[in-house]
């Protein structure tokens, strides 16, 4: 499965080490940091693959993820918080003309997705 | 015709500003406001098994305060804190906290005196060297705490002026029967303000500001219509439609992961389940019901348009000192019920608290602003009326 996936996405797969992290601040803090060419390529890379890689996790059940395609599910919800920023800040890592985005405390923000 | 005309009583002309700005003021309100009204603390399903408790901070009346299941089923609220020395019962951190106490009971860290979940002091090590000793004096401080619809309050007064029935008004029918209960997957935002508790919520009671604040995240709010206002004594509601602007679709990510709640029966739009008082026409614009519960709860209530079906979502405004603010925002959704409806719910998610970073931007810039003494007053628009209903009766509680 695991070589499956890995071949089946091999497109996606330079993105898991950057993007796909298990819990929501972490992935916030990449994307606080990340620059435009970077969501560009995650975003231009992700779309077109979309609904193949949700077919793909939704074979399972929520909270029974197989290690294999955790990382994947991870890269998806990397990719719903990150797509904001292409479709309708221009690429920024900020919301225009917004709070300070680090001062907002998540208190789910260390829950594990899984 | 203006929304005002059916409220005569609040007028048209233009609020205060000292209440948002006044030290002298914001120490009369801690005990004037926050020390009479029945505040919004707990969902039951943080309270769902006997044992289970949350402690919430509340900085205003200078306490901390724990609710917690009894083993009858009951939930009390007690002050945290310990009747012998005064020390924290519970060593809280952070704002709000959630536990279970072992064996139905408390044991404070200093002396180990223990307390049931009824507020009863039943464990005191060496009782015997004790003066006149009663332990039935020396139960926890107990706080006036009841429900509606699973929402858990408290009233800090020693006698509350009536039970939260009567305090919620015309609310309680308004709001009655909403399926909250259902919606159990809950994300929370929270940051400290450095603006007046009511700058904050007065940001949050009008829908004037969507057009330009939310331009970025929500362009698809522009043609936004605000209206059936209702005054229910100190709290206010009103719906929020938004019929589709022509010519814009939604981007790619949205249309996929809408798409997928959409098609799901659990996430899809639900207009039959709201309350009939709420969007009685039906109509397939609802956005939200859009409601201020006095004094400093934010409440919205959605059915499938824009959000996950019958999503709520929770905004409170936690007074520290004059210029300092606890904000919190809760979304309530539906469990999701597979990993994609999940994925599809950190995507609405994320445009939300978008929104909620472009709604906090401008509150400590308006305090700061505020608080040079330039403006004496400030003037409301018609549908800025939550605002303008707050307003009095938070001068009617201060006898101002």
């Amino acid at each position: 499965m695991n070589d499956n996936l890995q071949q089946q996405f091999a497109d996606l797969v330079p993105f898991l080490a950057t993007w796909a992290h298990p819990c929501e601040h972490e992935r916030s803090q990449v994307r606080r940091e990340m620059d435009s060419e970077g969501f560009e390529a995650f975003y231009a890379a992700m779309l077109p693959r979309l609904d193949d890689l949700l077919a793909v996790v939704d074979r399972y059940e929520l909270g029974a993820l197989p290690p294999a395609v955790l990382p994947f599910f991870h890269l998806l919800l990397a990719f719903a918080e990150a797509a904001p920023h292409c479709e309708l800040y221009g690429g920024s890592n900020r919301v225009p003309n917004s709070f300070d985005a680090a001062r907002f405390v998540a208190a789910h923000g260390f829950e594990y997705d899984a | 015709m203006p929304v005002t005309n059916a409220y005569p009583e609040l007028g048209t002309g233009p609020i205060d500003v000292a209440p948002l700005i006044s030290e002298a003021l914001f120490e009369t309100e801690r005990e004037a406001v926050f020390g009479r009204t029945w505040l919004m603390v707990a969902r039951v399903e943080e309270l769902a098994a006997p044992g289970d408790y949350k402690v919430r901070q509340l900085d205003v009346a200078n306490t901390s305060v724990i609710l917690v299941r009894d083993r009858d089923g009951s939930v009390n609220a007690f002050h945290n804190i310990c009747t012998h020395r005064g020390n924290k019962l519970i060593s809280d951190h952070g704002d709000q906290m959630l536990g279970h106490a072992r064996n139905h009971s408390f044991t404070c860290r200093f002396h180990a005196w223990t307390f049931a979940t009824d507020g009863r002091l039943h464990g005191v090590p060496r009782a015997d060297r004790f003066a006149n000793f009663d332990r039935d004096c020396l139960g926890l401080k107990r706080i006036h705490c009841e429900q509606w619809e699973g929402f858990v309050f408290i009233n800090l007064a020693a006698e509350p002026a009536t039970d939260l029935r009567t305090y919620l008004d015309g609310m309680a029918p308004h709001f009655a029967g909403y399926p909250y209960h259902e919606s159990t997957a809950r994300y929370r935002y929270s940051t400290v303000l450095n603006c007046n508790w009511k700058v904050a919520l007065y940001a949050f009671s009008e829908a004037y500001h969507v057009r330009t604040i939310h331009a970025a995240t929500f362009p698809s709010l522009a043609t936004l219509e605000h209206t059936e206002f209702h005054c229910f004594g100190p709290h206010s509601t009103s719906g929020l439609y938004v019929p589709p602007v022509p010519g814009l679709s939604p981007t790619p990510a949205t249309a996929a992961f809408g798409k997928r709640l959409h098609d799901s029966g659990t996430h899809a739009p639900h207009l039959e389940e709201l309350p009939a008082a709420v969007n009685p026409r039906r109509r397939e614009d609802f956005q939200f019901e859009f409601a201020c519960f006095f004094p400093n709860t934010v409440f919205h209530l959605c059915a499938g348009n824009g959000y996950p079906g019958m999503t709520y979502f929770i905004h409170q405004f936690w007074p520290i000192s004059v210029d300092r603010t606890l904000w919190e925002g809760t979304n309530f959704f539906r469990a999701p019920g597979s990993p994609g409806e999940r994925i599809a719910i950190a995507h609405t998610t994320a445009l939300h608290r978008n929104a909620w970073l472009e709604d906090t931007s401008t509150m400590e810039e308006t305090h700061a602003a505020l608080k040079s003494g330039v403006l004496d007053e400030l003037v409301l628009m018609d549908e800025e009326i939550m605002i303008r209903n707050t307003h009095k009766h938070w001068h009617d509680y201060m006898g101002t």
